[in-house]
């Protein structure tokens, strides 16, 4: 570590980590989201992935004008101390809850498939506990455990082997058979699937070689983005237009199209195995909120409490007393948040072209 | 014997007081009188008389040529070189001490390895003597780039080390650190090189064995011409290799001289064979216990029934056979050699057919369990089977709790811990995550032997 100055991340960990904390549980439920456009859907991932690839450019632009600081260090240079500060802390309370919705979407697909008979507060409780100990490792124990993720989940890809024999390829047209409000309905609530590369931001600073995270950073979205489109383009291959509608978690119904003589649910060893994915994109983003809690008490030395007091406070959002409804809409809330962060670069760019010449780097 | 008349060896005869295998022997020789002083327990007679007696007798220049000065007011020294196995003399006239060495222990002659045999390949292992094991090393690596430095150990016991390298191939970081770990550790006794070894390893509390031992001298060369370091201790047959990574311990040395088809399927079975053995009996709690719809109608039909008059739940019923089987184990193992056929006999029939009988038990279950016990004993490490033993215990526990979200949650442990691990300060998973492409060719699949050239990465090689 000393050689290169608390630099890290060779180029693996920065295309493995790009690629596995886009994949969570929004690739589940993705062509659902992005049913408004019907069978045309099958091609947005891949519209999906230039936007991606467009707002990545200027995150690396600006990272590479502030090569030893992350997002937060840059709000409080950019912004102002107390600007910067108040903006890191809404950025923090994000985090925490954008993982909190995945979690808990994830553990209510767990209980609804797997675990009928029993609450998710122990497995809840487990996979925090979990958590809490792959993110003590630091970003480069998180990159490692995103290598091995993906590696054990691309097996998956194999089990749609069967939807693809049943479906009908003749649904891929007509091609552009939508309306502009489809196509905006789609692109906002399709789009958070896809969320995740935006973390560059704060782990930038550990890239060995800055000068070309760009370029892996985009390899990891394009494989993302394929895995993406495999999913909508089977899915638009498999189901009716009213199916694509409704079903809310398409792809395990597409593992449910498997057969073998002796496993008849495939999906639920899809979903239990989802649980690598889930835990290599929270825990990225904790380790987040993690950084974010360190630069607002100014703390250099490393200390643990405020990781055990963000899983606390995970926890407590999960379980809170509050309705189903309301946990969702303030997920939901949080995805919109999400998108702010994307562009959120640009406007910093915009401050940082404005000011250039006051700011001491 | 008791005319000594000077202070020095009258302070040495007070420290080696109540050891009755030291001899003290009076010798009349040309230049005066002469005291020999040697454990009789570390020298062998013959030894001593064509090295000293004889010598003493008749050709007192060869005694000079072969003797070293020693310094006598060390006293301290002076019964370091006797508990080593050196002769002292004592020459009255002139005050001079003398030693000499006689180290000549009895050892056991070098035999076949009943560890680790192979088919194929060198039969020989080491044994329990530090100098035979480095001579097995030597005279397959004639080099004088291999090195060994020779240190002691163990504050009470002092125990003599030796560490094996190639000069020119090993990296020097790694061996400054192993050093420094080995000069680090204070500890009395060590009965076994084991001991050291957990001593020195990067994470002691891990249930993974993070070096590789063996007691093939033919596994060890290999390693040290990969730029490995290999530390041997006297009287320990096994000697260690570090750093070693995670698929190291799947590796055999027979890999090597078997074909290159034949050796890669061993492989993948020894090494999918691991993670087959901690998942089969989980997988049949969870399957039982909290998805049953995950198996086809037919295929349930025949479980349930198989189990039908087992009056435990999946949990109790996996925990109780498999504990079984490893008291089974034990048995065989510790029970003499003569009475061990029975536990055979026991063990097959008692339980196997009786238990199913009986009702105890479902027979599905039994070769669910059967199948699990023999691919834990797999890996050619010893160690790594106990290992995927206790690491078993958490997968059932786990699977008991939430099924398969309980087990993927496990095995998401398993992986990071295992990624987490360090072998002498280099990542034990690498060949998962390769450090060089070119160790791809020799992991999982061993490619055929002419690609198998460059040094792995975990050993940080010097580039030539």
């Amino acid at each position: 570590m000393n050689k290169t100055k608390g630099k890290v991340l060779n180029r693996y960990h920065v295309i493995f980590l790009a690629q596995s904390i886009m994949i969570g549980t929004g690739i589940l439920s993705l062509p659902q989201k992005l049913s408004p456009m019907g069978y045309t859907q099958s091609f947005m991932p891949l519209l999906f992935g230039v936007i991606a690839s467009l707002t990545l450019f200027a995150m690396v632009w600006l990272c590479s004008k502030f090569p030893n600081d992350d997002l937060f260090r840059m709000n409080e240079i950019l912004l102002g101390k107390w600007l910067g500060k108040f903006i890191n802390l809404l950025v923090i309370i994000q985090f925490i809850v954008f993982s909190a919705g995945i979690i808990s979407n994830y553990m209510h697909l767990i209980q609804s498939t797997a675990l009928q008979e029993q609450t998710i507060t122990m497995p809840v409780l487990c996979f925090l506990l979990l958590l809490i100990y792959i993110v003590s490792g630091g970003i480069k124990s998180i990159a490692r455990f995103c290598v091995m993720t993906f590696f054990i989940t691309i097996g998956l890809v194999y089990f749609t082997r069967w939807a693809i024999e049943k479906g009908d390829p003749s649904h891929f047209l007509p091609l552009f058979n939508f309306t502009p409000k489809e196509f905006y309905e789609a692109l906002k609530q399709g789009y958070f699937s896809i969320l995740g590369y935006e973390l560059i931001l704060f782990y930038f600073p550990y890239i060995i070689d800055q000068k070309k995270a760009f370029r892996h950073s985009l390899i990891g979205i394009w494989i993302s983005i394929a895995l993406c489109f495999i999913t909508t383009a089977i899915s638009v291959m498999y189901y009716s237009e009213w199916q694509l509608k409704n079903v809310e978690f398409s792809v395990l119904n597409l593992f449910k199209a498997g057969e073998f003589t002796f496993i008849e649910r495939i999906d639920i060893i899809g979903i239990t195995l989802w649980v690598f994915l889930i835990l290599s994109s929270v825990t990225a983003y904790v380790w987040c909120a993690k950084r974010g809690v360190d630069t607002l008490l100014k703390k250099k030395k490393q200390q643990s409490y405020q990781l055990y007091i963000i899983a606390c406070i995970i926890f407590i959002i999960i379980k809170m007393p509050f309705s189903r409804e309301f946990q969702e809409k303030l997920f939901m809330a949080s995805n919109y948040v999400g998108y702010v962060l994307v562009i959120w670069p640009v406007f910093l760019i915009l401050i940082y072209v404005i000011r250039k010449k006051q700011v001491q780097i | 014997m008791n005319e000594i008349p000077e202070q020095i060896v009258a302070k040495l005869k007070q420290e080696i007081n109540e050891v009755d295998d030291v001899k003290l022997k009076m010798i009349d020789t040309e230049e005066g009188d002469v005291t020999v002083i040697y454990f009789s327990s570390l020298i062998e007679k013959m030894t001593l008389q064509t090295m000293v007696t004889i010598p003493l007798a008749n050709n007192l220049k060869q005694i000079h040529q072969m003797a070293q000065y020693v310094d006598p007011k060390d006293v301290q020294g002076v019964v370091k070189k006797l508990n080593a196995g050196q002769t002292l003399l004592f020459f009255h006239e002139t005050n001079a001490l003398l030693s000499i060495d006689t180290y000549s222990a009895p050892t056991r002659a070098i035999t076949d390895t009943e560890t680790e045999s192979t088919v194929i390949g060198p039969q020989d292992a080491f044994t329990e003597s530090l100098e035979t094991n480095i001579s097995l090393v030597r005279r397959r690596i004639q080099s004088s780039m291999l090195k060994n430095e020779n240190r002691i150990v163990g504050s009470e016991a002092n125990i003599k080390i030796s560490i094996m390298y190639m000069d020119n191939i090993v990296s020097h970081e790694n061996l400054d650190d192993l050093r420094n770990r080995i000069d680090q550790v204070d500890y009395p006794l060590f009965t076994d090189i084991s001991v050291l070894k957990q001593l020195i390893e990067d994470n002691p509390l891990s249930p993974f064995p993070q070096y590789y031992m063996t007691v093939r001298p033919d596994s060890i060369c290999r390693y040290l011409l990969d730029g490995r370091i290999v530390v041997f201790m006297d009287n320990s047959q096994l000697a260690i290799v570090c750093p070693t990574s995670f698929f190291e311990m799947f590796v055999s040395i027979e890999d090597y001289y078997n074909r290159w088809t034949t050796a890669s399927l061993l492989r993948m079975l020894r090494f999918f064979g691991f993670f087959l053995t901690i998942m089969i009996t989980p997988m049949y709690i969870s399957a039982l216990t909290f998805h049953p719809e995950i198996l086809p109608y037919e295929l349930l039909l025949n479980l349930q029934e198989s189990r039908s008059k087992v009056p435990f739940p999946p949990l109790i019923e996996v925990l109780f056979i498999e504990l079984i089987i490893e008291v089974l184990r034990e048995a065989g193992s510790r029970m003499p050699a003569k009475v061990g056929q029975t536990i055979g006999i026991v063990g097959g029939i008692v339980i196997g057919t009786a238990a199913v009988e009986a009702g105890l038990l479902s027979n599905i279950l039994i070769v669910l369990v059967a199948t699990s016990a023999l691919l834990s004993f797999l890996p050619p490490i010893f160690l790594m089977s106990n290992t995927s033993r206790f690491i078993r215990y958490i997968f059932i526990l786990s699977a008991g709790l939430f099924g398969l979200f309980g087990q993927m949650l496990a095995f998401a442990w398993l992986i990071h811990h295992l990624l987490s691990l360090k072998s002498l300060g280099t990542h034990y998973m690498t060949p998962a995550i390769p450090r060089k492409p070119s160790d791809l060719l020799d992991s999982v699949m061993r490619f055929p032997t002419k690609y198998i050239r460059s040094k792995t990465g975990i050993s940080k090689a010097q580039k030539k």
